[in-house]
């Protein structure tokens, strides 16, 4: 699984949209209903100030005086200053100046609820004309800062307040408080959020599916590519069901695989051909050498000429079949054939093999076999086997030594393989796996690996091709190491499948 | 014995066919498969060695034409080499199988095991009364003592050995033992037999008069 899916990035934006979208569309609706909702008290407490004012200016002591009015000039002159009332609350005002409101305005105010509207009436000398029972004891006269009659709004703490001077310099002001408002507010806004969050919630649920859905022919089609391998090519995404967008992409992948399929079919076609024409001419090399050889009445000459003849075509036969195992190695047709088994007695018969010509060249084997169970392709492991040790003879010195051994590390089971050779230089050392690569090619005769002639050399330069072929075939590996005129040591490591 | 060769490649037929003569057997060629399966079905041969690639008719179907009228062994002679190639010619009904390329002793020794094995006998050491016949060395002893004997009259004894109580006509014997390059005369039979039971003693090989030859078991 990788950590970046196409779903989670979807889902991802899709959420990251939706609550930007949920977002603005919570702040507004706060704001429309913070508005509205004072506006309404804004509303209610200017209807108050006019009545409050009204009532002020109609039952006032300011209708025209006995005497009728002062002369012009005498009408601004400010009355004396009074002392505040002893009874600020009580109906009467200071003296001289009550206000009285009607049943009407009264109705208005509640002076029972400590959350109701409430007044105060001050004179243009800041006294207290009139004021409510439920006004806090905190109320101040607001500036004047407004035309007379305009009305003027502040928010004081948990107090929203509305007032206007009359024409006198007299200040009427109706306040509210409005905690219950506020968290009435507050209420909605957790309303919005707890609202918010399920819409999310439900639009992802949405999303999760919608995207599901979506990209399940994506995996349908990833499904069918995974299925598709060496051994079966065969196989064809069902572009019926899938939509047209993924159907192009199916189409493509449909095409690139039959490519793969022909291009699969042509190398098996070759290789089989290649088989064919190539063993043939090396049949009748061999068979008509060995009539050759076999004749009573062929000369020294003649014999000699009909066994090289015979040497070349035994050499071509297994490099031929060499080169073909590389092949079918190679494009996957030879397939490994997983079974349990126990490495270390593949390599005890291996051994056993070996042994003869090993006592011919006086080379003792020394084993550490412990039981290595695993599972794999016997045969091939053993061909595998036998090259190292064949290699680990014919690269020995007279009287030298092979230590084989198998132990099973961390589920991996190991196989080494050491000589006490001429060892390989390092500079050869990378190289040693790489197809026909001998390494006393280019200064023959003072090289580790020396070749005696006398022996024969088919196949060499191919087996630990082949070998390493194999093992990767596994999904093992194959190293070695050396040490010039100490030894080589060939190891091969073969991961345990995850199950 | 009389073996067919049914390969294309004209200079590994030729290859094949000197080899076996020198082996001793009858040999007759065939370079196709449409010819191979017209010489199988109307002699009697004691082994076929077919390859597969063949024009006109490939291998496999020279097989299964064959195995309808006749139970000749068959090794079948084949440039393919996977499991699956050896697998399939052992079950069209073939009854052994070699890859190419090979080596001469070894077809000869898959030959004659194919041949003894055909005539229901499973060691390759055949005892008749104190006559030892060897038929992987081609060796005849007699009381211990070898006794040499020409390829026609090892031929002839090695074919009259395998098929012990039964008699063998004259006709047989030439159709096993003469090749279509042979063009001996009758009688030279008889003085084969004649020559074999100077070597072996002559109660050895029995004769049926008017009807052929006979080992008595």
């Amino acid at each position: 699984m990788r950590a970046k899916s196409i779903r989670g990035r979807l889902l991802l934006w899709l959420a990251f949209l939706l609550a930007c979208l949920l977002a603005g569309f919570g702040v507004t609706a706060y704001q429309f209903q913070r508005i509205n909702r004072f506006r309404q008290i804004d509303d209610e407490l200017v209807q108050r100030v006019e009545a409050l004012s009204d009532d002020a200016r109609e039952r006032g002591p300011f209708g025209p005086p006995p005497g009728g009015f002062p002369p012009d000039g005498d009408f601004g002159q400010r009355p004396p200053r009074r002392p505040p009332p002893e009874d600020a609350n009580g109906p009467e005002g200071p003296r001289g100046r009550s206000v009285q409101l009607s049943a009407q305005t009264q109705a208005l105010f509640n002076a029972a609820d400590m959350n109701g509207f409430y007044y105060e009436f001050w004179s243009r000398d800041e006294d207290v004309l009139k004021r409510s029972a439920n006004a806090p004891g905190t109320l101040t006269m607001p500036e004047r800062s407004a035309p007379s009659a305009v009305c003027q709004m502040r928010t004081r703490g948990p107090f929203r307040e509305a007032w206007h001077f009359n024409k006198m310099g007299e200040c009427a002001l109706v306040g509210r408080n409005i905690t219950a408002d506020l968290a009435a507010m507050r209420r909605f806004v957790l309303l919005l959020v707890f609202a918010g969050g399920g819409v999310l919630a439900l639009g992802l649920a949405g999303s999760g599916w919608l995207v599901t859905r979506a990209l399940r022919p994506v995996e349908k089609i990833s499904a069918t590519a995974s299925r598709i391998s060496a051994s079966n090519l065969s196989e064809r995404i069902n572009t019926a069901q899938i939509d047209s967008e993924l159907g192009h992409l199916a189409d493509t992948l449909n095409s690139a695989f039959a490519q793969l399929e022909a291009a699969f079919a042509q190398q098996k076609q070759f290789t089989a051909d290649a088989a064919h024409e190539l063993r043939t001419p090396v049949s009748v090399m061999l068979t008509h050498a060995q009539n050759g050889l076999a004749s009573t009445c062929a000369s020294d000459e003649h014999r000699e000429a009909f066994e090289a003849c015979q040497r070349a075509a035994q050499r071509m036969r297994h490099l031929i079949e060499s080169l073909l195992e590389l092949m079918q190695l190679d494009s996957g047709q030879e397939t490994i054939k997983r079974q349990p088994m126990d490495l270390a007695h593949v390599a005890t018969e291996c051994v056993e093999l070996v042994r003869p010509l090993a006592a011919l060249h006086h080379i003792t084997i020394h084993t550490e076999l412990a039981p290595c169970q695993y599972d794999g392709d016997s045969q091939r492991l053993a061909q595998v086997i036998s090259n190292l040790l064949a290699n680990a003879i014919h690269y020995n010195k007279p009287d030298g030594e092979i230590r084989i051994r198998t132990q099973s590390q961390n589920g991996a089971a190991i196989l080494t393989v050491r000589d006490t050779g001429r060892g390989i230089l390092a500079e050869d050392l990378p190289h040693v796996f790489e197809r026909f690569y001998r390494a006393d090619k280019s200064r023959s005769t003072e090289r580790f690996y020396r070749v005696d002639k006398s022996r024969s050399t088919a196949g060499r330069g191919l087996g630990l091709a082949i070998s390493k072929a194999i093992i990767e075939a596994h999904g093992g590996t194959i190293q070695a190491q050396s040490v010039p005129e100490e030894g080589s040591e060939f190891q091969i490591i073969l991961p345990c499948l995850p199950s | 014995m009389k073996l067919l060769v049914v390969e294309d490649e004209p200079d590994l037929l030729k290859g094949l066919v000197r080899a076996l003569r020198r082996d001793g057997y009858a040999v007759d060629p065939a370079a196709d498969g449409e010819e191979g399966l017209y010489k199988a079905q109307n002699a009697d041969y004691d082994a076929i060695v077919l390859d597969i690639m063949l024009p006109r008719l490939d291998g496999w179907e020279l097989l299964a034409r064959l195995r309808k009228t006749k139970s000749t062994p068959v090794l079948m002679l084949t440039a393919r080499n996977t499991t699956a190639d050896r697998v399939r010619g052992l079950d069209a009904g073939a009854d052994d199988y070699l890859a190419k390329p090979f080596d001469n002793m070894e077809l000869l020794a898959r030959l004659r095991a194919l041949i003894r094995r055909a005539a229901g006998k499973a060691v390759p050491q055949i005892e008749i009364r104190g006559v030892m016949i060897d038929t992987r060395s081609r060796i005849v002893t007699r009381a211990g003592q070898p006794v040499a004997l020409t390829a026609r009259e090892y031929a002839i004894l090695e074919y009259l050995a395998l098929h012990r109580g039964e008699v063998v006509t004259r006709t047989i014997l030439y159709e096993h033992l003469l090749d279509e390059s042979d063009d001996t005369l009758s009688n030279l039979l008889d003085v084969h037999v004649f020559s074999i039971r100077k070597k072996l003693g002559h109660d050895l090989i029995a004769t049926r008069r008017g009807q052929g030859y006979c080992i008595e078991s």
